[in-house]
């Protein structure tokens, strides 16, 4: 099941070609489809189910269709963090990226010490070309991925991609 | 045209000699006089039509404070929700019905909101249900108990910039107004406003005979379309030529723009009271002012009191005048029923109903005057002060009204608690504080004086003070990211005498007069040895305590001479801030901010700004430097407060005190908050207070209110645990590790072997512990 799974959503990110990070939080929960002014509800119809271990590819920052909410995946407990990163995701979709970060920011403030959330503002901030801010917000993601090995090589190709650039 | 005449036939009846023979004259001189009052009627139609087409109303720029944020697990105790929802205005019911209402119960609070247009997206109405665990929220749920991960209320106002002219407005378009209130006034005010062309004659008539049978001024005919030419020319003057201008000016208007449009800019442009030097201009603001709730949330009897103001607004005001007000409102009330808008039920309960009036949101153009300029500062970067007066900008500053609300409350009874009371009547103690959220950089509430509203100097932002031990953060960290020091360097806590550049000689001293002798780097700082630290700087080097202050924020130039070591360098609380800041969010430098965004009139995001971040230590240095200031509090110049912390431990913090206790410091941080609070006098005389018994205390005081959170910083990879010998000794031979203490070091810059009590005492110890780890 748990591989199943892990197939599934590979294939998703895979061809949703966008670095999001729905993949790594792995709490895409079904949601009613919201506009563009989403109102940050999230309701999962069902109970959570644990987490499945998702493989991650390399990042590769650059807008994309919006993910569509696969309905294959069991729904987790929407959080706080989870709910604001659909709607990151959508404003990426949209290309609308300074309302993305600003989600992005909102999300922080709840949970300041979350690695994947500034490793997300990074890559916003680099598809505006943003680079220096790019930068900042990398190495202090990698500075708050304690041990997760995937996280750390990911904001590390993103910090080669900012050096390049900058 | 009339007095034009009169006056053409009076001089033709004086000089005639033979009426036939002027006649011409007369002829060509009416002919003339016609096309005189023509062209000026053509005049005043072009000037209304275009004056009426670019009616932009100056709107003062709009301020408002964070919004509450309320997701499971949040840091929001009950009182906390129900007094925000207050200051919104939002009414407690039973039942929550309606948007801007709210029920309270046991541990339980339900809602309905506005909605709001936030800078990033519009958030709706909502319903919500909240309950409380304690000082957190425990569950949130919406509609029918439906699961709800997060939910935004709507912004407090906290501030206005006025236009030049005073004026106020919220401006409404047609739909969202209320219908009872139009139908109000049409009927109070003008009955046949909808078939009439500007003037209204059988209005005249009826008006002329109810003020002759009354003996005096008893009604007005004026439509509501010469009420807003009147409004909008602002002229006092009651001349016959004035009606008549304003009379060919409403025909005028009727002639260009439809009922609506005229009814609209009539909605908004009235003059409906005075809130000090602010004019109130509209019936949403007026809805604001007299009910502080929206106009759209009003019932009957509160419109038709709003109704009744055009008429007079002070004569009518129902803040000074209820009596009055309530006559006005059953007047307004009356003429509905009589015009079949509402049943004669409708009309029994309405004018029993009784005046609720309260006056709007205390603090609303002059509140929070030291976190203002804070603001005005960062805005003043992007906007000139008109667009700012005149443009209806919306701007969502950081502030937290609850930690803002907390720190008004508290500071001055803090401070009297602490001062030290001196004979005379100078000036009191004062004192300045800044609180800060600790990973973002956002300023969340702000003293400039320990009197709240305080509109004098900002203290906060201007008193510019040696800043004594508060420096040794700096000192120590860069330390700890040269290679050769760790946490149990140790080092020379004796007398020193050095020879400056200009010939002085300087002896610094510890606060106690007392040498330590050796001891060790951590310790030096948790007790603010003066001695050990100039040791330690002088060795270090100047040039990198100078670096490292600039990297983590100051900006002004640094003179590198060694009292920098012991904070001879002047900073005002906001540049102390934001190097805690820095140190706070491990490392990272994120400028401080008080505005997140700006928005138009109709909330199209102008400008949003996001956090910025930029390394300015090592991490794991950071980490190594706040488990020190956290032992101060454990044992170092804070551990006298440390039993007001019960919950709130490990924190991390400094102590400041200057020459002579002139001014007396604490910066300190937890996981959420960073705060800095400075006490001492104006004229720069001794407080007699050092950092631990002044200000310490305060920002006990502000951050035990606030419940300042415990910091979670785990260590980074690179740093590991030694035990090393409790007591201090160069003489590795002397060493005693009979009794040892854990010290984190990193793993590149670990204590020297001979040094550390790990290998010969705890070597075993750690590996069953390693096999010990999988199962706990």
């Amino acid at each position: 099941m748990i591989c199943r799974q892990a197939l599934v959503l590979l294939a998703l990110t895979l061809s949703s070609g966008c670095s999001s990070l729905v993949d790594t939080y792995g709490k895409r929960a079904p949601v009613e489809e919201i506009g563009t002014g989403a109102p940050a509800v999230v309701v999962p119809a069902q109970p959570p189910q644990p987490e499945a271990p998702v493989p991650r590819r390399e990042p590769l920052p650059v807008p994309a269709p919006a993910p569509t909410a696969p309905s294959v995946l069991e729904p987790a407990p929407a959080t706080p963090a989870s709910t604001l990163l659909i709607s990151v995701d959508q404003a990426i979709a949209a290309n609308d990226l300074d309302r993305a970060a600003a989600l992005c920011e909102r999300a922080l403030r709840i949970m300041p010490r979350d690695g994947k959330l500034w490793y997300k503002l990074a890559t916003i901030r680099y598809m505006q070309g943003r680079y220096a801010d790019a930068q900042g917000f990398a190495q202090r993601a990698l500075s708050l991925a304690g041990a997760d090995a995937l996280l750390q090589r990911d904001i590390n190709v993103l910090l080669e991609q900012v050096t390049a650039a900058l | 045209m009339a007095p034009r005449k009169r006056k053409v036939s009076q001089s033709a009846k004086k000089s005639s000699g033979s009426s036939r023979r002027w006649l011409p004259y007369v002829l060509a001189v009416m002919v003339w006089g016609a096309v005189a009052v023509g062209v000026w009627c053509v005049w005043i139609d072009y000037q209304v039509r275009e004056d009426f087409r670019e009616l932009q109303w100056a709107l003062p720029g709009r301020i408002y404070a964070r919004p509450m944020e309320l997701y499971e697990g949040a840091h929001i105790a009950q009182s906390e929700l129900t007094g925000y929802l207050q200051r919104l205005g939002y009414r407690q019911t039973p039942q929550p019905q309606r948007a801007g209402e709210f029920s309270v119960s046991t541990g339980r609070v339900q809602l309905r909101t506005r909605g709001f247009q936030f800078w990033d997206g519009a958030e709706p109405s909502l319903f919500i249900d909240v309950t409380f665990d304690g000082r957190r929220v425990f569950s949130l749920r919406g509609e029918a108990a439906s699961p709800l991960a997060l939910a935004r209320l709507d912004p407090i106002e906290i501030a206005q910039i006025n236009p030049e002219t005073g004026e106020d407005r919220l401006p409404l378009t047609m739909e969202e107004v209320p219908p009872p209130l139009v139908q109000a006034l049409i009927a109070v005010e003008d009955q046949r406003f909808y078939t009439h062309y500007g003037v209204d004659p059988i209005g005249i008539a009826r008006a002329l005979v109810a003020n002759i049978v009354g003996g005096g001024y008893v009604q007005g005919g004026s439509t509501l379309t010469q009420q807003l030419v009147k409004n909008l020319y602002l002229t006092r003057e009651r001349t016959l030529r004035r009606k008549i201008e304003e009379a060919v000016m409403a025909v005028a208007l009727e002639l260009h723009f439809s009922k609506e449009e005229i009814l609209t800019a009539y909605l908004n442009e009235v003059y409906l009271g005075q809130d000090g030097n602010r004019a109130i201009h509209g019936f949403a603001l007026a809805a604001e002012h007299y009910f502080a709730r929206p106009l759209k949330e009003l019932a009957l009897d509160e419109l038709a009191l709003l109704a009744g103001l055009p008429r007079g607004a002070s004569f009518y005001n129902p803040l000074r005048h209820p009596e009055r007000a309530t006559t006005r409102r059953n007047v307004v009330l009356a003429a509905m029923r009589d015009s079949d808008y509402i049943t004669s039920s409708q009309y029994e309960s309405a004018s029993a109903a009784p005046l609720l009036v309260q006056s709007a949101r205390p603090a609303r153009s002059g509140g929070y005057p030291a976190f203002m300029e804070l603001v005005y500062r960062d805005l003043e970067r992007d906007y000139d002060k008109e667009a700012l007066r005149t443009e209806g900008l919306r701007i969502f500053t950081t502030l937290d009204i609850n930690a803002q609300t907390v720190l008004e409350a508290t500071l001055d009874k803090s401070v009297t608690a602490v001062e030290r009371k001196t004979s005379g009547a100078a000036a009191p103690l004062e004192a300045a504080v800044v609180i800060t959220d600790a990973s973002t950089g956002e300023v969340r509430a702000l003293a400039g004086s320990r009197k709240s509203g305080y509109t004098g100097f900002n203290r906060a932002l201007k008193a510019v003070r040696p800043i004594g031990s508060l420096v040794k953060p700096a000192v120590y960290l860069a330390a700890l990211e040269s290679p050769d020091f760790h946490l149990a360097t140790v080092l020379s806590d004796e007398a020193i005498s050095m020879k400056l550049p200009n010939g002085d000689l300087w002896q610094p001293k510890n606060y106690d007069e007392t040498e330590e002798g050796d001891v060790y780097l951590y310790d030096a700082l948790q007790r603010s040895l003066n001695l050990a630290t100039v040791d330690l700087g002088m060795k270090l080097g100047l040039h990198k305590v100078a670096d490292m202050l600039a990297r983590l924020g100051y900006s002004k130039a640094i003179q590198p001479f060694p009292s920098l070591l012991l904070g001879a360098i002047e900073m005002a609380p906001l540049e102390v801030a934001q190097i805690y800041q820095s140190l706070a969010s491990n490392g990272f430098r994120s400028p401080l901010r008080t505005v997140e965004a700006v928005t138009t009139a109709e909330g199209k995001p102008l400008e949003y700004y996001g956090i910025g971040t930029e390394q300015a230590a090592d991490p794991a240095s950071v980490f190594l430097l706040e488990h020190t200031l956290q032992g101060v509090f454990e044992r170092g110049t804070a551990r006298t407060v440390a039993s007001r912390f019960p919950n709130n431990l490990p924190l991390a913090g400094k102590t400041g005190t200057t020459n002579d206790l002139r001014d007396s410091w604490f910066a300190g941080y937890g996981e959420d908050l960073v705060g800095v609070v400075w006490l001492g006098y104006d004229d720069n005389r001794a407080s007699g207070l050092t950092g631990a018994t002044g200000a310490l205390r305060v920002w006990t005081d502000l951050m035990t209110q606030l419940d300042i959170q415990p910091r979670q910083t785990q260590a980074p990879q690179d740093v590991q645990w030694e035990q090393i010998p409790l007591f201090a000794v160069r003489d590795a031979e002397r060493r005693d590790c009979s009794t040892t203490l854990p010290l984190p070091f990193r793993s590149n810059r670990l204590p020297d072997v001979g040094w550390s009590c790990e290998v010969n005492d705890s070597f075993f110890q750690r590996i069953l512990e390693r096999f010990k780890e999988p199962g706990q």
